[in-house]
């Protein structure tokens, strides 16, 4: 037992640093090869600026196990290297709760910029306030650096701090072991364990997770020592290399919601937007979906800045002319796919959460088929909301799973924000989770319409 | 010349043992540390100070630091006393006759969805429940005991222990915060009078104990022969948040049905077309008092009516 406690130590600290590396140059690759084709072939003339890749990222772990110590010794290295704004830990500690679009944001924010990447950093101080927080849109986590204090080892709460991760969909943790320097290198091995262990336990692959050991205290003190700043900078690089790059999505089917749309004399209907996802190209069967409508169409023109391209992707505003469509069935908030690649249904799932009284809410709970507009993107229609059957009511300040009904069927895709008001104010701000089969409303009644949940 | 060959000799002896032995009789050691923090779930450094005082006897090293455990949980809890906590549960425990209502606070919410955390709400909730059948009685008809965090403090858990203590050892183990906020026990003092209780959410299945955000207790009378709408009402009080009962000779409705606070005038929360006062007259209720608790509302210097005196002269009277 012992002897495999230690050889399985060294196997899985040994492969951690060099199994990066190569996964991370060859996406590079790819995307360089990627990046000459499209130089070759891209109609347009408009070439792309080298912006810094951005990274959300956040710290979870026990209060008294350095999150916001770690926090501040970044910034203060990051701003030794010159690349950022030194933020003191004060300033971090006492940041005032913003209220920033009536939902309270109870979390720090700081930025900081590495060689590669930029980075917004959150604190998260609670379950529920970073679930609302992330529900509103305040604050995204791509990756999470879980702060453990090798004196103390894992809490019995941080089984908590992971089911959080995990729950919203955090793909990448890292590991950062603190206050090394109280104790001894087996007592650090064994945190390393119990860590891997758990994150294991939660879906985690505990045994590729990088551990970075250190002392963010003395890195805030200017320790060059191996614990002190070089762990931090060590914290960085693994950040850097482990966590891949968001890239734009341009191999999906294209999708389009609709901003505008008009008639040319002699040619016909131009539908305006902004591509999601994916790449158009000309003479490309279309759908045009929305408010129940689903129009078969194809494209016959693509045009940004009023010249005429082959293909346009992800992130192009365009102006695309569509074959026998006529003008009154286009309505803004319609959305156009490519064929056949997505279903428009009136019925999903979301998590929703109802803004506090203090915050221009409710005053009083919700209860399953409250009917309200609902607001997303560019259109807005009449909606119903079902609790999970589990749950007799929400209170202003709760947040939950729900099911919506539309009263016309309109594509909406997973992760797309909404709000829910009620005689023009805010009172719920949610996302969409999954979508589910469309289900009948009864004479235009949402409330007649019966669910199966 | 010979004493030198004699120590050169022995220091290649131990630099040899040392490259040999150490790292297997080290992972020996960390293993037994990590066994038995795994069984006991103390802090690293506590196992590790065990073990070593113990020469790596992990049984007597286990018993030590359950000895150890409330000495250190009491420090752990000194240390922490001044810090914020407005985080946790409400619970309640009630029959018909008896009901307890309990806040625990902690510094954050993942600390309250720990299974340690609902274990030490439920012994307090119950030792409350206890302490409700005590011989006291005070005229009206119920008898209502209110604790702050002294007294509930002093109140005994299943165990035999003092419920300070229990929290002291929570306190150890999870490192933050927490308070015994406040409690409601209440008693019926004759047949007639009922006694529901309610929290938000709610549990999946009904039962006589639940936990959540938000809680009520609600005492009542209400003829046997009509369908019982007690936790209806229950819930209602939960979800509009009454300030009081109200007294319909006395009190006027406000204009704005919304910001209603007399429990009477307020609009029915399960059917907003009557209000509360139409539906207590149609199924013949008499709501006698009730209290509501939401979580983290409290802070320790505003603790409304309170005062420090020993736990058995406590109640106050209807």
């Amino acid at each position: 037992m012992t002897g495999r406690l230690f050889i399985s130590c060294i196997i899985r600290n040994l492969p951690l640093n060099k199994s990066i590396k190569p996964n991370y140059s060859a996406y590079h690759r790819f995307a360089n090869a990627y990046n000459f084709e499209t130089r070759n072939f891209c109609t347009k003339k408009k070439p792309k600026s080298l912006e810094k890749k951005h990274c959300n990222i956040g710290t979870i772990g026990h209060v008294d196990h350095g999150k916001t110590t770690l926090t501040a010794a970044i910034t203060k290295v990051l701003s030794k290297d010159g690349s950022s704004k030194y933020v003191s830990y004060d300033e971090i500690d006492k940041a005032p709760e913003e209220k920033a679009r009536g939902i309270t944001i109870n979390a720090a924010h700081v930025g900081y910029r590495t060689k590669n990447r930029h980075y917004a950093h959150t604190d998260c101080p609670g379950h529920a306030d970073y679930i609302r927080n992330m529900i509103s849109g305040a604050s995204q986590m791509d990756a999470a650096i879980l702060v453990v204090a090798a004196n103390d080892g894992p809490m019995p709460q941080t089984r908590e701090h992971l089911l959080l991760a995990k729950q919203v969909g955090i793909k990448y943790i890292l590991v950062y072991i603190n206050k090394v320097d109280l104790v001894e290198n087996d007592i650090v091995e064994l945190v390393e364990i119990e860590m891997r262990e758990m994150l294991s336990d939660f879906g985690y692959n505990g045994t590729t997770t990088p551990m970075i050991l250190g002392s963010a205290l003395k890195a805030l003190n200017d320790d060059e020592s191996e614990i002190g700043a070089p762990s931090i900078r060590k914290l960085l690089d693994t950040i850097d290399n482990y966590v891949p790059p968001i890239i734009r999505d341009l191999e999906s089917p294209f999708l389009m919601p609709i901003d505008n749309s008009f008639t040319v004399p002699g040619r016909g209907t131009v539908v305006v937007g902004t591509i999601k996802r994916g790449i158009m190209k000309k003479n490309d069967e279309a759908e045009l979906m929305g408010f129940g409508f689903n129009i078969k169409t194809t494209l016959s023109d693509i045009q940004i800045f009023r010249s005429s391209v082959l293909e346009a992707m992800a992130g192009d505003n365009v102006g695309v002319l569509l074959r026998g469509t006529k003008i009154r069935s286009v309505e803004t908030g319609m959305l156009l796919c490519a064929a056949k690649s997505i279903t428009m249904s009136n019925h999903y799932k979301a998590k929703i959460y109802f803004l506090a009284r203090s915050e221009g809410g409710r005053k009083k709970p919700i209860f399953s088929k409250y009917s309200q507009q609902m607001f997303s993107g560019t259109w807005n229609i009449a909606c119903r909301i079902d609790l999970e059957p589990s749950m007799e009511m929400m209170m202003p300040g709760d947040h939950g799973d729900v099911y919506l009904t539309l009263l016309e069927g309109m594509v909406m895709t997973e992760g797309q924000p909404f709000t829910i008001r009620e005689n023009n104010v805010t009172v719920a701000t949610g996302i969409v989770t999954e979508t589910l089969q469309s289900i009948d409303v009864p004479n235009g009644k949402l409330g007649k319409v019966v669910l199966k949940i | 010349m010979k004493q030198k060959i004699k120590s050169s000799s022995m220091m290649i002896f131990q630099l040899v043992r040392s490259l040999h032995t150490s790292p297997v009789y080290r992972a020996a050691e960390s293993s037994l540390l990590a066994k038995l923090r795994k069984k006991t779930g103390y802090t690293i450094a506590n196992c590790k100070k065990a073990l070593e005082m113990h020469n790596n006897d992990s049984e007597k090293a286990e018993a030590w630091l359950n000895d150890q455990a409330q000495a250190m949980g009491w420090a752990k809890a000194t240390k922490l006393a001044g810090r914020k906590a407005l985080q946790g549960l409400v619970a309640v425990k009630f029959d018909k006759n008896y009901g307890a209502l309990v806040e625990l606070n902690c510094e954050t919410d993942f600390v309250a969805k720990n299974e340690k955390f609902q274990k030490m709400l439920e012994d307090a909730t119950l030792a409350c429940y206890k302490f409700a059948h005590t011989n006291l009685k005070s005229k009206g008809p119920i008898t209502k005991m209110e604790l702050d965090s002294e007294q509930l403090g002093n109140l005994s858990s299943d165990g035999g222990k003092k419920l300070s203590e229990v929290l002291a050892l929570f306190i150890g183990s999870v490192g933050e915060n927490a308070i015994l906020r406040r409690a409601e026990c209440w008693k019926a003092n004759s047949n007639d009078v009922k006694i529901t209780a309610y929290t938000h959410p709610a549990p999946l299945t009904a039962g006589d104990y639940s936990s959540g955000k938000y809680g009520a207790l609600l005492a009542y009378k209400q003829p046997n022969d009509i369908e019982d709408i007690g936790k209806q009402i229950c819930q209602h009080i939960v979800g509009c948040a009454p300030k009081k009962i109200g007294d319909k000779e006395k009190d006027k409705p406000v204009e704005n049905s919304d910001d209603e606070t007399c429990l009477i005038f307020q609009e029915y929360l399960l059917d907003p077309s009557y209000t509360v006062e139409e539906v207590l007259k149609k199924n013949k209720v008499e709501i006698l008092d009730y209290v509501r608790y939401s979580c983290g509302e409290a802070l320790e210097e505003n603790m409304p009516g309170v005062e420090k005196q020993p736990l058995d002269t406590v109640q106050t009277l209807q």
